[in-house]
């Protein structure tokens, strides 16, 4: 088991306090997914920070919740929802012993300043947080460390870097064009820190093909970047391709992959050798990384 | 509220399959987490979007859910917060009517009589209460509200930078005081 520096911890820490902005999120997850020891480490932070939820007033939810769960968590079966349910006897028992029953909602507190009236029209749907991706290429867990390391370090202290693994402060205005809305269109910004993008991912609407824009990172001379897309639910990284040389680079391997990971994926870019890892897994440890967000909303198509 | 023994029972019995256990579960929790999200989101609908995503969610992976580690509500909790966060993270420009929530929001909420406080809670705010005044209040909010160092920073009157080292040597101090390894 590795140890951490107070710099990890915090960044644990603040992962799990809920301070960090997207792009750093993004990048705690990418280390949670290769490094157990980093999961491990902001699990502890979770569950040392959860207590405090004890403070904070009950408000009750919408009477229709529960159908929209249960339609969410049930996938439709031929039978109705009320005849799977076996009885369980020894928890009735349980209640009966004495184990109070639920009270929640009875006495719902509404907070401090009321519930906004909803405009219902916009609705966001969360990104899932991928905490998943314990099984992981032997590789990858040993580079894990190194990657820790090496993100971190550009993050708080990039002067500890030798030349090389530095990313050169280069701020650039990007912006992106996209097509008359009807899908959702999503771009990735992989970068550091926020204010060094280094590349620009657009994931086309069909989420087939993808557009890569090299913004801020140095052109490589005799090495090769290459994409990975990082997904608890795909095991291993899978490699995008490289980025060329070029400003723009688009590629159709998103194709094979379900749009549900891709919409969730982080994507990694890594030094290689000139044309890509020759091992077909990453060689180096990735410089940045970030998720898509949509830029472009879905239009609304509600029934 | 439920106790902690029940609803490690109920969660037993969702990592099963059991579906009127996890009615249970959801009629004995909803409103906890849907109050932590809805002081995060400030938004009703927002809220109910993260609240059923994440009982999908506990749904899905309640057999992950160790006993030994947390309690339920802790872990729920998480689940929940998470995606709130997440969300709110995305979502960088806010409305009017969520900026002037934003001001509305901005104490802590009061706290409870220790009698009504685990002992974990009460370790954690012995060590929180051990901060200087201005970062005790730094830590909740940044909890309650889920607040970047950006809204923290704007709401402290400090640079971001101090607000990201303020955070950062608030929760060193919290670690070394609960004594994590």
């Amino acid at each position: 088991m590795m140890t951490y520096s107070d710099d990890h911890i915090a960044l644990a820490a603040e992962y799990a306090l809920g301070t960090l902005d997207a792009d750093e999120r993004a990048l705690v997850e990418t280390m949670m997914i290769v490094d157990p020891g980093f999961l491990e480490m902001v699990e502890v932070w979770d569950r040392t920070l959860a207590p405090l939820h004890q403070m904070v007033a009950s408000a009750e939810p919408p009477s229709d919740l529960w159908e929209k769960i249960r339609s969410s968590a049930f996938p439709p079966k031929e039978h109705s929802p009320f005849t799977f349910s076996p009885e369980t006897p020894a928890m009735e028992a349980a209640t009966l012993d004495g184990v109070p029953e639920p009270v929640v909602g009875e006495r719902p507190v509404p907070i401090a300043d009321g519930e906004p009236e909803g405009d219902r029209t916009v609705v966001s749907t969360p990104v899932a947080a991928s905490r998943g991706g314990r099984m992981f290429g032997a590789f990858m867990t040993a580079v894990a460390a190194c990657l820790a390391a090496v993100i971190s370090l550009q993050i708080y202290r990039p002067d500890l870097l030798p030349e090389s693994l530095r990313i050169k402060p280069k701020i650039q205005v990007v912006e992106v064009k996209t097509p008359a809305p009807v899908p959702a269109q999503r771009v990735a910004v992989l970068q550091s820190n926020a204010a060094e993008p280094a590349f620009i991912l657009t994931v086309d609407a069909d989420a087939h093909g993808y557009t890569v824009r090299r913004v801020g990172a140095p052109l490589q001379q005799n090495r090769s970047y290459e994409l990975w897309i990082v997904s608890g639910k795909l095991g291993a990284p899978r490699s995008l391709g490289v980025i060329d040389g070029d400003k723009f680079t688009m590629r159709d391997a998103l194709a094979a992959y379900d749009p549900a990971i891709v919409n969730d994926a982080i994507y990694a870019v890594t030094v290689e050798s000139k044309g890509g890892s020759p091992t077909g897994a990453p060689t180096s440890q990735p410089l940045w990384a970030g998720k898509l967000f949509e830029s472009v909303p879905a239009r609304e198509s509600k029934p | 509220m439920s106790t902690s023994a029940e609803l490690v029972w109920l969660l037993a019995s969702v990592a099963r399959g059991d579906e009127a256990a996890f009615e249970r579960l959801y009629e004995a929790t909803r409103a906890k987490l849907f109050g932590v999200v809805l002081r995060i989101l400030r938004r009703q609908d927002l809220a109910e979007e993260v609240v059923r995503e994440a009982y999908v969610k506990i749904w899905n992976s309640a057999r992950q859910y160790n006993p030994s580690l947390s309690s339920p509500m802790t872990w729920m909790i998480s689940i929940a917060r998470n995606r709130a966060i997440e969300l709110v993270r995305k979502r960088t420009e806010g409305t009017a009517e969520e900026q002037s929530n934003f001001e509305l929001a901005s104490d802590a909420p009061a706290p409870l009589s220790r009698r009504e406080m685990t002992e974990e809670l009460k370790r954690l705010l012995e060590c929180v209460g051990r901060l200087e005044p201005e970062k005790q209040k730094l830590i909740l909010l940044a909890y309650y509200n889920g607040w970047s160092r950006e809204q923290l920073a704007a709401k402290f009157g400090i640079p971001v930078n101090t607000a990201k080292a303020w955070l950062r040597r608030s929760l060193i101090e919290i670690r070394a005081c609960l004594g994590l390894a």
